[in-house]
């Protein structure tokens, strides 16, 4: 008994570091929804606070460009109202457009702090659940694809961009409309893969990479980036495709987050159809 | 005692908001270099400090961190690591006749050579503890050698810079 008393008062040093360090390690790679909104909910706070400071002297700084975007987005959007078509007369009168649903909202929200340079980079909005901002929604800017909503809480939500690790998403290319899988391997936060595209299809350098709407995160059609570099020699039955991303998430300040307003129906069905065939393979 | 208590808090705090406010934003080569220089604060703490003390103030610098800067454990683990390693690295590389009460871990004070050789080993454990938590694999194992280097290299010249602006001979007391 006394010689682990002395062992102990010997080696206190080493067992307090391992007991913390256990401590940290845990938290590390148990970094689950409960420490995700713990995390969400300090940023309410105090680094939400300062981060809020330092994004509004930063827009401040860039307001003649963020000004030159909202413009261009305004003429783009003007120039799609009804009035400046020609329409060309049906054979009925009056179309009371009963055939089409809305299915995507979208709303504004402004991004108060972003990593650019990690493995595994976030970025969090001012918008949270109390104004219609949720998890696994799809997050644009210009069109352009930026990411999907992580977590939120009532006033701020987490976004994984396409710059993080463990990112996915099915995108498709514009041409022939064959799906790949979009992905980044850290580095030049410019530039992401898209792979298991197949060796067969053709690919040229500066074709368009597109979303592919499988997902019910973002819409079809979202523009991803173009291709730069096609790499045929890591893998033997696909291409390995380095795409430059549309969006530049350094520069990013204003985001439109997408709102399914079908997901849950369709998300159900596909458990309900899991749950059968799970069913099924039981018996 | 309660002066170099002080101190130390308002150095640290200052830096841990200057890293999250300002150096994160650095961006070099596309996130190649990328330093950490908070760890200032942990590596000024005076000689006397108790081992216990140290290892307390590098989880709780570490978790504070984490919070502006997630995924929430990774930089805690990291400091900790810091913070252990810490004496160690001043033990071996003590002047003969041991450390003096009144000298401090500076440029000031110990000399060039002497802060290079501590800093620079240092901000190097810190790193490639970082970084390798961070990614967690071994694939582009020489990229990840090369972000690890370049990075506390960036830390310590940081570091050294500092050292020359904030500090004169004077103050180097506290």
């Amino acid at each position: 008994m006394r010689n682990i008393i002395v062992l102990i008062q010997r080696f206190y040093l080493f067992l307090l570091f391992l007991v913390l360090q256990v401590v940290a390690l845990y938290i590390l790679f148990n970094n689950n929804d409960f420490h995700r909104a713990e995390f969400i909910q300090h940023s309410n706070d105090v680094t939400g606070y300062i981060y809020s400071k330092r994004s509004s002297l930063s827009e401040y700084l860039r307001l003649r460009e963020i000004n030159d975007e909202l413009s261009l987005e305004n003429a783009v959007l003007r120039s799609e109202r009804p009035e400046n078509f020609l329409y060309i007369r049906d054979d009925k009168d009056t179309v009371i457009n009963t055939k089409t649903l809305q299915r995507y909202v979208y709303r504004t929200a402004k991004v108060v702090n972003a990593t650019v340079n990690r493995e595994k980079n976030f970025l969090i909005l001012d918008r949270g659940k109390l104004s219609g901002v949720d998890a696994d929604m799809g997050v644009i800017s210009n069109g352009n694809l930026i990411g999907v909503v992580r977590s939120a809480s009532d006033h701020y939500a987490v976004v994984m961009p396409i710059i993080h690790a463990d990112f996915r998403a099915s995108v498709k290319l514009k041409r022939s409309g064959v799906i790949g899988s979009l992905q980044w391997r850290g580095g030049d936060p410019r530039i992401a893969d898209v792979v298991e595209i197949p060796k067969n299809i053709p690919v040229t350098v500066g074709d368009t990479i597109l979303t592919s709407g499988y997902s019910t995160y973002h819409p079809a059609e979202i523009m991803v980036g173009t291709v730069e570099t096609i790499d045929d020699e890591t893998s033997n039955e696909y291409h390995v495709l380095k795409v430059r991303l549309a969006a530049d998430m350094r520069m990013t300040s204003q985001v439109q987050v997408v709102g399914d307003l079908y997901k849950m129906e369709q998300d159900s069905l596909l458990n309900l159809v899991r749950q059968q065939d799970a069913a099924n393979s039981r018996k | 005692m309660l002066l170099t208590v002080g101190s130390n808090i308002l150095r640290i705090a200052f830096l841990i908001l200057l890293q999250a406010v300002v150096v994160s934003r650095i961006q070099l080569f596309d996130g190649l270099i990328l330093p950490w220089v908070y760890i200032f604060g942990i590596l000024m703490l005076p000689f006397e400090t108790p081992r216990w003390v140290t290892l307390l103030v590098g989880f709780v610098v570490g978790w504070v961190m984490d919070y502006f800067s997630g995924p929430m454990g990774l930089h805690t683990t990291s400091c900790l690591t810091l913070a252990y390693m810490q004496p160690i690295v001043q033990k071996f590389i003590a002047p003969r006749e041991g450390y003096d009460s009144i000298q401090r871990p500076t440029i000031q004070s110990m000399g060039l050579p002497w802060y290079l050789t501590y800093a620079g080993v240092l901000s190097f454990i810190h790193h490639a503890w970082f970084f390798f938590f961070e990614v967690f694999r071994f694939d582009d194992f020489f990229y990840q050698l090369v972000h690890i280097v370049l990075s506390s290299l960036a830390t310590l010249f940081l570091m050294t810079i500092g050292q020359y602006l904030i500090y004169n001979s004077k103050s180097a007391q506290l």
